[in-house]
């Protein structure tokens, strides 16, 4: 191998990790993106959600022994309730704009959450290795961990199986009707309730997919949630506020960046470039790369 | 965007002569004898100095949250830049705090311009998710460059003992009456924007920015610079956080905790009401001491986040008008 060779190895390496890691990534924020897109909803309290998904995957591992990647749809029903129960406490009452109360109940719940599962499961750090932890694949001079490829698989699947649902089913189009307008679809005899909770429960579920499918190769504790969030908000604002594809496309946008700002500058700094870039976004293309609706 | 209180309640809301009009000077009389009496001891004094700066802090988001209706979450970011400036400037070059907190002011408000130009044009939401984005940056760096702000254990004043010079006392009992100055001058800024033109713009804008506009408000000029105001006021008060607790740590600065401290005072007194943030902030330092002792007696940790977080999502969906508009809804019906 010649110099240059050599030199691209470590770029190469980022692009490929940054890509596993961004699928996940995708994955977690096309749920927040969901909520926003169909009821307006900021849900702050998402990556809290992630974070329960993770211990989701740490209780199947270390309590009944089973391998994360089978808890995978136990922890879909899990949050899935979980989130169709804070619709109906908390968010209903804010279904349609965004306001100031709305992002601070998001915030109350999130706090609420992270301080219950400290109570339930401690501060400490831990992790749920699945049957492909600990193996790496070799591609030439590149390795990669199968935890993240199985991830980055998983990932693609639920992105396009959301997508399905959104675009080629009923009930995909009766979202996409109470998204646009909410009146307009209540006279057409279609109960807007009933929608956004199945949609917000859709996209909780999918927060805890995204959870128990991380925690295979990355730890967890009772403050993930909240760090994953950021990654979610710039993901989605990147990849344009309510579009399903353009979320997953951010994460993978993100997961990029970060790797090529630590490899080029410092792992502690690694989302400073995204922090940047998101205020790029907001003041010069506020919809996104593939934005839907702009106001 | 649509807030709960409507345009010229405090205006609307005059209060009645007699005992009302006295209660702002009673307040403060009882505060500034409060050092005097036998049996307030400097633990006590301690505890009214810390609700003085978080009175001070909410008064300071009020102006941009209550009255401009601007959805900031990272208001954490100006007094931490208040904080770490003051310190660093003092420490570094021995500049006293006198002038060393202007140079974080000045720092604060360079910030808050740069992320109001570039985001308040857009959607109330995009504001907001940009506050919380500077937060965590701060945060980062703040941690990065150790040489500077001292890392993740933070940075700590050089104390020089009892000095008017380096604005530092062993005694809390210079804090109360430091504490009082801001909240008297913050609650009599309050009432000057509530009061004056701007403040009827800025709300206006809140209330409906299509409106507005097309009143002849302009809108962009108003909402960036209600958040300067608000920005500056905050680094300000974060010159004296700085100098009574001599210390600042990424975690108090940008964290999410400290962001939801700067907003409980205004949203439990009242969202855009200038008696809001005073009544708030006692209420939750209050709050927050016994949260501490029961927390020590029963050997947790964490439970006053918990009990934050319990606090804002029951007033966001119980009491979103705050004690003082509940209250003066009241008087206005009779």
């Amino acid at each position: 191998m010649n110099d240059l060779g050599i030199a691209l190895v470590p770029v190469g390496q980022a692009l490929l990790s940054g890509v596993l890691v961004g699928g996940v990534y995708g994955l977690l924020s096309i749920g927040f993106s969901l909520a926003f897109g169909v009821m307006r909803i900021v849900n702050f309290a998402h990556g809290d959600l992630v974070m329960y998904g993770m211990y989701v995957g740490v209780v199947a591992a270390t309590s009944f022994g089973i391998d994360p990647l089978f808890a995978l749809p136990i922890s879909f029903l899990l949050m899935a309730l979980l989130g169709a129960a804070q619709y109906l406490f908390v968010f209903k009452r804010f279904v349609g704009s965004a306001t100031l109360q709305q992002l601070l109940a998001a915030i109350g719940l999130g706090l609420v959450l992270q301080m219950l599962a400290q109570v339930v499961f401690g501060a400490d750090t831990r992790s749920a290795p699945s049957m492909f932890s600990a193996r790496y694949i070799l591609i030439g001079p590149l390795f990669i961990s199968a935890a993240q490829v199985v991830a980055f698989v998983v990932a693609v699947i639920a992105t396009l199986v959301v997508e399905a649902l959104l675009i080629g089913t009923r009930w995909g189009k009766a979202v996409r009707a109470v998204a646009d307008d909410i009146e307009a679809a209540e006279i057409v005899g279609l109960s807007a309730q009933t929608i956004n909770i199945t949609a917000f429960a859709l996209a909780c579920g999918l927060a805890g997919v995204a959870g128990t499918i991380m925690v295979t190769y990355y730890p967890t504790d009772p403050s993930k949630g909240l760090s994953l969030m950021p990654i979610a908000i710039i993901a989605t604002t990147i990849g344009g506020l309510g579009s399903i594809r353009g979320s997953f496309l951010g994460g993978i946008f993100c997961g990029v960046v970060q790797q090529l700002t630590a490899m080029l500058w410092s792992s502690a700094l690694q989302d400073i470039p995204l922090y940047v870039l998101l205020l790029f976004f907001i003041a010069y293309r506020p919809t996104g790369l593939f934005g839907l609706r702009t106001e | 965007m649509d807030m709960p209180i409507p345009a010229g309640r405090a205006i609307v809301v005059q209060p009645r002569p007699g005992f009302k009009s006295l209660l702002p000077v009673l307040a403060v009389a009882a505060v500034a004898i409060l050092p005097a009496l036998p049996f307030v001891n400097p633990y006590v004094q301690a505890v009214v100095v810390r609700a003085l700066i978080f009175i001070a802090l909410g008064q300071a988001w009020n102006i941009v949250a209550g009255i401009g209706g601007l959805l900031s979450l990272g208001h954490g970011v100006f007094l931490g830049l208040g904080c770490y400036v003051t310190g660093i400037l003092f420490n570094e070059i021995g500049l006293p705090p006198w002038f060393g907190v202007w140079a974080g002011v000045l720092v604060a408000l360079l910030v808050a311009l740069v992320m109001g130009s570039m985001t308040l044009r857009m959607r109330g939401v995009f504001f907001a998710l940009a506050t919380v984005a500077v937060s965590l940056a701060c945060d980062q760096l703040a941690r990065h460059f150790v040489d500077l702000t001292g890392g993740d254990s933070g940075l700590a004043l050089r104390f020089l003992g009892d000095s008017l010079w380096a604005a530092q006392s062993r005694s809390p009992t210079p804090f109360v009456y430091a504490g009082l100055g801001f909240v008297v001058a913050y609650y009599g800024i309050t009432r000057i924007i509530l009061t004056s033109r701007f403040g009827l713009e800025m709300r206006a804008v809140r209330d409906d920015e299509t409106a507005a506009a097309a009143s002849g408000v302009r809108v962009f000029r108003t909402k960036l610079l209600g958040f300067l105001v608000s920005a500056a006021m905050t680094a300000l008060a974060g010159g004296l956080y700085m100098q009574f607790y001599q210390a600042i740590d990424p975690e108090s600065a940008f964290g999410l905790g400290q962001a939801i401290q700067l907003q409980l005072p205004a949203l439990i007194g009242g969202l855009g009401t200038a008696a809001g943030p005073i009544v708030g902030g006692a209420l939750m330092i209050v709050l927050s001491e016994v949260t501490n002792w029961g927390s020590t007696k029963l050997n947790l940790v964490g439970v006053d986040v918990l009990v934050y977080g319990l606090v804002l999502l029951m007033v966001v969906l119980w009491a979103p008008k705050g004690l003082v508009g509940m209250l003066s809804r009241r008087r206005v019906r009779r």
